[in-house]
């Protein structure tokens, strides 16, 4: 892993896209704007099928999701874009892969939910108690996202030898 | 002046950023990152319900939202105290810091107005009016600019 990142740190694309000075600032501002996003349009789905926001039908919060996956996009560009240019900060951190260990769950996560438990969850009546397995992919998703977010802003001073 | 230059050469300054522990500086920081997601993301929820995205969500049901707000904002407000006076000679001379500060203040002054006229009144028309509707869309702005100040601070030294 440690000469794969090598080889990407010494192609012409990471070197010409890191020498922008202003490229780095300027995606690190649009990943936090992104997480917002992502976190506050998921994260009021996640805790409507936790059981809160009891009265709110699981339908209408879903319209919220168009912006947390335009959030999602923003983070995968930008957080694809770090990686282009400093491969090496990541590619071998062990924090780094937990942080796309926990993508990985919360992505199968609401693949689980979106293939399975969508269409009845979707038609539930508004004020009627949550199943377990909802609260519980509710919960997941939440808890992963959290996750996500720990790791990638603990990278620098987790693993460190600290 | 000499009090904040105080502030920023103390010994808890030096022993926090100083530490090898994870406790400390990092730790601090990210808190202010997961305050940031609640606080900046609930704020975008209301903000947006309002601009009519996920229009047919009742208004009235987001007043418990505003209780995530509250929750993110008091986790950055005695996070963003830590992390000022270890800066404290710095911040009070940096334009960006008082962007950043101002635009928080408008924001959530805004969406304190947002829930006064749409939310927390039983009979506020599920379609906003325009007057909230500029002060959602003047929220997004202002938390963007708070987003983009408080990153910006770590490149641009006074």
């Amino acid at each position: 892993m440690a000469d794969f990142a090598m080889w990407v740190e010494s192609t012409r694309l990471s070197k010409g896209l890191f020498d922008i000075t202003w490229l780095w600032p300027v995606c690190e501002s649009l990943h936090f704007i992104g997480l917002c996003m992502l976190i506050g349009g998921a994260g009021l789905l996640d805790l409507r099928l936790m059981g809160l926001f009891r009265g709110l039908h699981i339908r209408h919060v879903k319209a919220l999701m168009p912006w947390a996956i335009a959030g999602f996009g923003i983070n995968a560009v930008t957080g694809g874009l770090f990686l282009i240019m400093q491969p090496h900060l990541y590619l071998t951190s062990a924090v780094w892969w937990s942080k796309v260990f926990f993508l990985a769950i919360a992505g199968l996560n609401a693949a689980f939910f979106e293939t399975r438990l969508a269409v009845p969850a979707l038609a539930m009546h508004p004020d009627a108690d949550m199943p377990r397995q909802l609260k519980v992919v509710g919960a997941v998703s939440l808890f992963s996202w959290f996750a996500v977010l720990y790791c990638g802003r603990m990278l620098p001073y987790l693993g460190t030898g600290n | 002046m000499a009090f904040f230059r105080g502030l920023q050469d103390s010994t808890f300054t030096e022993w926090f950023l100083g530490s090898a522990s994870i406790w400390t500086y990092p730790t601090v920081l990210t808190l202010h990152t997961i305050g940031m997601a609640i606080l900046v993301g609930a704020s975008f929820v209301v903000n947006l319900r309002v601009l009519q995205v996920a229009g047919e969500i009742p208004l009235q049901r987001l007043a418990p939202v505003y209780r995530f707000i509250w929750a993110g904002f008091v986790i950055n407000l005695f996070s963003g105290v830590v992390l000022f006076v270890t800066q404290a000679a710095d911040r009070v001379q940096d334009p960006v810091f008082y962007v950043k500060l101002g635009s928080i203040a408008l924001a959530l002054w805004f969406g304190v107005l947002v829930k006064r006229a749409s939310i927390d009144a039983a009979d506020a028309p599920q379609v906003t009016p325009p007057r909230s509707r500029r002060l959602a869309a003047a929220g997004l702005g202002l938390w963007t600019i708070a987003i983009v100040a408080g990153r910006l601070m770590a490149y641009l030294h006074p």
